[in-house]
């Protein structure tokens, strides 16, 4: 038997009885808190009080001297600082009115303990708890109004996001265009004129020759164009090239001209020669200049985008990233949530060292996050969805360790005992004993990571683990809102049916 | 014949269950195990098949050392060694037949097992048991579907699956009532008179001891502190039985009378 230790001496503490009185008045407590708060304290015979405000007034004055160094940033001279912080940011100020009130209170509390030393005046500690309140305010830069003042900015992007479907589907779009001859400068043949066409776009140009615009300012010749068989309600853009290829865009007092044909296809416009810096050489004889009226318009039946195409094939791919990362999760762990189970390894040292090595593995990699895994297996596999794979089998695996083997830890052992008494070995006594038992807390732990996977899987891709995430990222950054829109309306539809399919599988199998 | 000597069963806890406890069992006994809850009696029996390791002494079986064997040795001594247990000890979510069937698991090949192909003969024999036992009705039912005497009774049939030549029951009667309480003794009685199966039992009333044993030891406190053939138990006076029990229970000495009265009563 092993010996029992005597008994320690039982005494119920008393803080009345045990404590010695103060070494000092109130007076002195003060003054010794005036120099070094928290030393009146200490002086009072409550050294650890004393400690505890020492230790928090150091913390304040170090967290506020950094923050006031931060917002002024630029000067280099202590009075500099703290008065310019003061004036960028005046909760500063109100933070340091405060701290100067803490330094107060905790004199007056080295006071009232100098008197009394077994009151537990808690005002100091309230006041410690509000200025690391309000330092924690200025640190997380927590500004309510922003909330407020900042949403109507967001109001058009959200609102992108919220209903994003005009970018799920595109028009096939062909360009047409029609092109008529300039000649400049006019030479004594007239330059032959354009005629309307039957089918096909056409432009026709009054007069048919001309002077560019000088670079003084002088305008060019005024030519009357007009057109047909343009699709109708869609942008027209006027196009110039010159005689040595060069294209540029007609403008009139500054902007760009562009136009709106009438419902017959049809339209006239005015425009005047631009000016265009020509080489010397080239101005010897008449040149040819084109103009161009193009149109961009979209025919036929509307198609689905082609962000919409990727949303919808990396929602698949999402998906399967999160299936297969279940499946081999469950895999993987099903074997270790047994070995991770004391009830079946408590049987020798060997075993018992087993419970303790997988216990262990499972709790490390459990407590990295799966975004972390999937960084470093992008490092390792490079990126895509494999890496995400990676990275959720791997958590999966230890998470379901954990969650099975304390289901099986949980089960009744007596079924145990009973298949053991029968001479069953031990793989014969888990199939029989412990499998039975673990099937239903198995199948309700399995959709519950399934759900978990589907989730992660959707964010993964934001370290370039594949899947949805990664358009989801790219998008917003490139301030694509209708486009993330959709992202964003896949993961909550994937996610919603994946909720009630699990919900459905749950009721009819647990 | 089983012979126990000298066995003491120290927990890692420090407690001491077992004391130097010496007996035999000759092979067709009907011993039976009294003594106040605590006093080590499911101790004993979980020494005999190993399902606890005892800490000193020898347990002899027709001259093996039960307490010395390990791995495939231990497993072929406990599949000839049935045991019965208060709770039943049923795999609740399976059926009557797999349950009464993992009866056979210490005489089936492993991977047979694993995939629950059991041979026919097997089945024939799971279908007897249930039979023998008045539950074949029962077979493919979910055994928590049952009655605790139903269940008990599918115990006793995975236990007979072993083809046992001893069997070990621990108060394979206490969470049932009076009336099913004789019908499962009279069970165990039947295999060992017509099967010639040595029978090992705890029970706690007096009564059921005076019925069914054919033998007694009691233990108190871990120490063997009474062994007696049927004829001393029958004679059995309160004084006697207050021995085992401790003088502390003079109480329930009376109350086991009463207990007794009512069961023989509702019995015959
Ligand atoms: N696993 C264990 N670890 C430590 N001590 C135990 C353990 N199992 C039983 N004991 C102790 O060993 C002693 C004997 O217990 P045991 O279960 O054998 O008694 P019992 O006669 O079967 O009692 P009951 O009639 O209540 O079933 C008791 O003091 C008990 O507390
Ligand atoms: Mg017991």
């Amino acid at each position: 038997m092993i010996e029992k230790p005597p008994l320690a001496p039982s005494k119920p503490f008393n803080r009345d009885e045990e404590r010695k009185p103060s070494l000092v008045d109130a007076w002195g407590a003060a003054i010794a808190s005036i120099l070094i708060p928290g030393a009146g304290q200490m002086l009072a015979r409550r050294i650890r009080r004393g400690l505890t405000i020492l230790a928090s007034f150091v913390t304040i004055l170090g967290l506020l001297a950094w923050r006031m160094r931060l917002t002024a940033r630029f000067d280099t001279e202590v009075w500099d600082i703290i008065i310019k912080s003061f004036r960028l940011d005046p909760y500063l100020l109100v933070i340091a009115i405060s701290v100067l009130v803490l330094y107060i209170w905790s004199i007056y509390d080295a006071t009232l303990l100098a008197k009394d030393n077994s009151k537990n005046p808690i005002g100091v500690f309230f006041w410690i708890m509000v200025v690391f309140f309000m330092l924690g305010w200025q640190i997380g830069q927590i500004d309510p109004v922003r909330l407020v003042t900042e949403a109507d900015e967001a109001g058009p992007a959200l609102g992108r996001v919220l209903w994003p479907w005009s970018r799920a589907i595109t028009y096939p779009e062909t360009l047409i265009s029609g092109i008529v001859e300039i000649q400049s400068p006019c030479t004594d043949t007239p330059f032959p004129a354009a005629k309307p066409l039957p089918e096909e776009p056409w432009l026709v140009a009054d007069p048919t020759c001309g002077v560019p615009s000088e670079q003084d300012g002088s305008p060019g010749t005024l030519i009357h164009l007009e057109g047909g068989n343009f699709s109708p309600d869609t942008l027209v853009e006027l196009w110039w090239r010159d005689p040595i290829g060069n294209q540029f865009r007609q403008r009139a007092e500054g902007e760009y001209v562009s136009l709106i044909p009438e419902d017959d296809g049809t339209f006239s416009i005015e425009v005047i020669f631009p000016y265009r810096l020509i080489p010397p050489t080239a101005r010897e004889e008449a040149q040819i200049w084109k103009i161009e009226a193009r149109q961009v318009a979209a025919v036929g039946d509307p198609v689905i985008s082609q962000e919409m195409t990727l949303v919808i094939e990396k929602m698949i791919e999402t998906i399967f990233i999160g299936m297969m990362a279940t499946f081999f999760g469950i895999i993987l762990s099903l074997p270790l949530s047994f070995f991770a189970a004391r009830n079946l390894m408590s049987a020798n040292r060997i075993t018992l060292f087993f419970y303790y090595l997988t216990r262990t593995l499972l709790n490390i990699i459990r407590s990295i996050e799966p975004l972390i895994w999937a960084i470093i297996f992008v490092i390792i596999v490079g990126l895509g969805p494999y890496a995400g794979i990676l990275a959720l089998t791997l958590h999966s695996a230890a998470a379901l360790g954990k969650l099975y083997s304390e289901a099986i830890e949980s089960i009744d052992p007596g079924p145990i005992e009973a298949i053991q008494a029968t001479g069953a070995n031990w793989l014969q006594m888990v199939m029989y004993a412990v499998v039975p038992q673990v099937i239903p807390p198995f199948v309700s732990f399995t959709i519950y990571r399934w759900d978990i996977n589907i989730r992660m899987s959707t964010i993964i891709g934001f370290v370039g683990g594949g899947g949805i995430g990664f358009l989801l990222a790219q998008w917003i950054r490139l301030l694509d809102y209708r486009a993330a829109g959709l992202a964003v309306w896949f993961i909550a539809l994937t996610v919603a049916i994946l909720d009630y399919v699990s919900a459905e599988i749950r009721a009819r199998y647990v | 014949m089983l012979q126990v000597r000298n066995l003491t069963k120290v927990y890692d806890d420090g407690t001491v269950a077992l004391k130097n406890v010496s007996f035999e069992v000759e092979d067709g006994d009907f011993l039976v195990i009294i003594g106040l809850s605590g006093s080590g009696k499911s101790t004993l029996l979980r020494c005999i098949n190993r399902l606890i390791d005892p800490t000193e002494g020898q347990i002899l079986w027709n001259g093996i050392d039960l307490a010395q064997l390990e791995g495939e040795e231990l497993r072929n001594a406990r599949r000839q060694i049935g045991m019965v247990f208060q709770q039943f000890n049923l795999v609740r979510r399976s059926t009557v037949m797999t349950n009464v069937l993992s009866g056979r698991l210490g005489y089936t090949n492993t991977w047979r097992s694993l995939t629950g192909r059991f041979s026919q003969a097997d089945m024939q024999k799971a279908r007897g048991a249930l039979q023998r036992l008045g539950i074949e009705d029962q077979a493919h039912k979910r055994a928590d579907e049952l009655s605790g005497g139903q269940q008990q009774r599918v115990g006793i049939a995975r236990a007979l699956m072993q083809d046992p030549k001893m069997i070990l029951a621990d108060e394979p009667v206490a969470s049932l009532d009076p009336v099913l309480a004789h019908s499962i003794m009279q069970h165990l009685e039947k295999l060992n008179r017509q099967d010639g199966i040595t029978v090992l039992c705890s029970l706690h009333y007096l009564d059921l001891v005076q019925r069914y044993a054919s033998r007694v030891i009691g233990l108190r406190d871990g120490n063997l502190v009474y062994q007696g053939t049927k004829a001393d138990v029958l004679a059995m006076t309160d004084a006697q039985f207050k021995e085992i029990y401790g003088e502390e229970a003079e109480r329930l000495g009376s109350g086991l009378q009463g207990e007794m009265k009512t069961t023989t009563g509702s019995a015959t």
